[in-house]
């Protein structure tokens, strides 16, 4: 026993570092990757404050990115004007003709990014609307523009939102033109990817690419992005096709907020079977 | 006769160290969740609480350092929002390596050195090359890529960003002398 303790405490950076790496693998398979709870929902309140406090001060390189953005926007809805005054027209008239009932498929809250975390890897982003004003984890976010992404973590007037550009994105996505169903996903790059498509399928670059109706995150039909480039996979029959995100997320400041919960049905059977699945392949 | 030299409040209390170590640690976390947008360049970030512990691995050895680091990267997983324990094993490793460099004998110069920045070159490679690893892991991202294209650039920002500390350093310890 005594020489136990001697080499214990000989060995003791040894021993500590051993000790803590196991400290540190318990915590990362004990907290549920892409989830904030607990006491971590009021470290997002405090931060959130601090956060917006101090958004006032302007940060120059999204400044310049915001201008360039903006330019292109403008040059972009000053061709889109002239077409949707012709469209409107046609819609009027269209619309009287199939009694079309306008309404909106899901309620939206609007909210003020007062943070964001766009450095490296963690793509984050703090809004000043909480669960006070019934935010809740997995609803998720969108702009005019599309898709933005998913609350993760809220306090009473705080929410953080997990940005597409994370490593956690999966989405259920289909393109809209030829209705051909994938997974866009980040894989580090400004794109998303789809990947698996196989190359006898109809792909162009310029297609829209919307979520799905399979989604069990998201509302269907919401705009992901446009097809930014095809690249045929030189040994396989599939192709990876990248999808530029149509919302820019250097320059978000407003963002809605769709009060739409996941069916906790549907997520804890597709959890389940997850956890099955990835049993059966650590078996073999 | 030896001079009589008056015992600084920091003398005196060497356990007020840690407690120093412990404000700075939660003031350069909430500093970098809130400010750091302001230095970031194309998305990339130094990483402030990594050159904290390597400081204290160059003036408190490598033990001491171990524990700095785990306790820093925990600081980073809760404010950063990030899955918890991966910052934490990174800098503990970053720790470890980093106590390498220590030299009872050559703490001053350590610290206002190009020792310091040897120092946190390799912790931040290594810490980055953790890091990165268990990000990727449940992914299909090409981790090889990753690291080349965040890890070497995040090392390098880090690295010059030790400089201001090492300086500062340096410009007090030889007022002092």
């Amino acid at each position: 026993m005594y020489r136990l303790i001697e080499l214990i405490v000989r060995f003791k950076e040894y021993v500590s570092l051993c000790a803590l790496i196991v400290i540190c693998f318990s915590l990362m398979s004990w907290s549920h990757s892409g989830q904030l709870g607990g006491f971590r929902a009021v470290i997002v309140g405090g931060i959130g404050w601090m956060q917006s406090a101090f958004a006032w001060i302007p940060n120059p390189v999204s400044i310049k990115s915001e201008n360039a953005a903006l330019r292109e926007l403008n040059l972009q809805l000053s061709e889109e004007r002239a077409s949707i005054r012709q469209a409107l027209i046609e819609n009027a008239a269209l619309r009287k003709m199939l009694e079309f009932k306008k309404k909106s498929a899901y309620e939206v809250i609007s909210a003020d990014i007062v943070g964001k975390t766009t450095t490296e890897v963690r793509n984050f982003v703090t809004m000043n609307k909480g669960t006070a004003d019934s935010i809740q984890e997995g609803m998720p976010v969108i702009t005019d523009a599309g898709l933005v992404g998913v609350i993760i973590g809220a306090s009473s007037n705080f929410s953080i939102a997990q940005l597409l550009i994370n490593r956690d994105s999966r989405i259920a996505a289909k393109i809209l033109r030829s209705r051909i169903d994938g997974i866009v996903a980040w894989e580090g790059e400004q794109d998303l990817v789809m990947k698996n498509i196989p190359k006898s399928y109809d792909v162009k670059v310029g297609d829209e690419v919307i979520t799905s109706e399979y989604s069990n995150k998201y509302p269907s039909n919401i705009r992901i992005g446009w097809v930014s480039k095809i690249i045929d996979e030189p040994t396989t029959l599939f192709r990876r096709i990248l999808v530029r995100p149509s919302a820019n997320f250097s320059t978000l400041e407003q963002v809605y907020i769709a009060k739409i919960i996941p069916d906790p049905e549907r997520l804890q059977l597709e959890r389940e079977i997850e956890k099955r699945l990835r049993e059966r392949r650590r078996l073999r | 006769m030896a001079q009589y030299r008056e015992k600084s409040l920091y003398e005196s209390f060497p356990a007020l160290r840690y407690v120093l170590y412990a404000i700075t640690g939660l003031l350069l976390s909430v500093l970098h969740v809130v400010f750091v947008r302001l230095i970031s360049v194309q998305g990339i970030a130094p990483d402030l609480l990594l050159v904290l512990t390597v400081w204290i691995a160059l003036s408190e050895g490598q033990f001491i350092a171990l524990y700095a680091g785990f306790i820093c990267g925990l600081l980073f997983d809760i404010v950063s929002a990030d899955v918890l324990g991966t910052n934490a094993l990174a800098k503990t490793v970053a720790g470890f390596t980093a106590g390498y460099f220590f030299r009872q004998a050559d703490i001053p110069k350590s610290l206002g050195g190009i020792r310091l920045l040897l120092a946190v070159g390799l912790s931040s490679f290594i810490h980055n090359l953790a890091y990165f690893f268990f990000y990727v892991r449940p992914t299909e991202m090409s981790f090889t890529g990753f690291f080349l294209q965040y890890g070497i650039a995040t090392t390098l920002y880090t690295v010059v960003v030790a400089l201001f500390p090492m300086l500062i350093y340096r410009s007090t310890s030889m007022g002092r002398a």
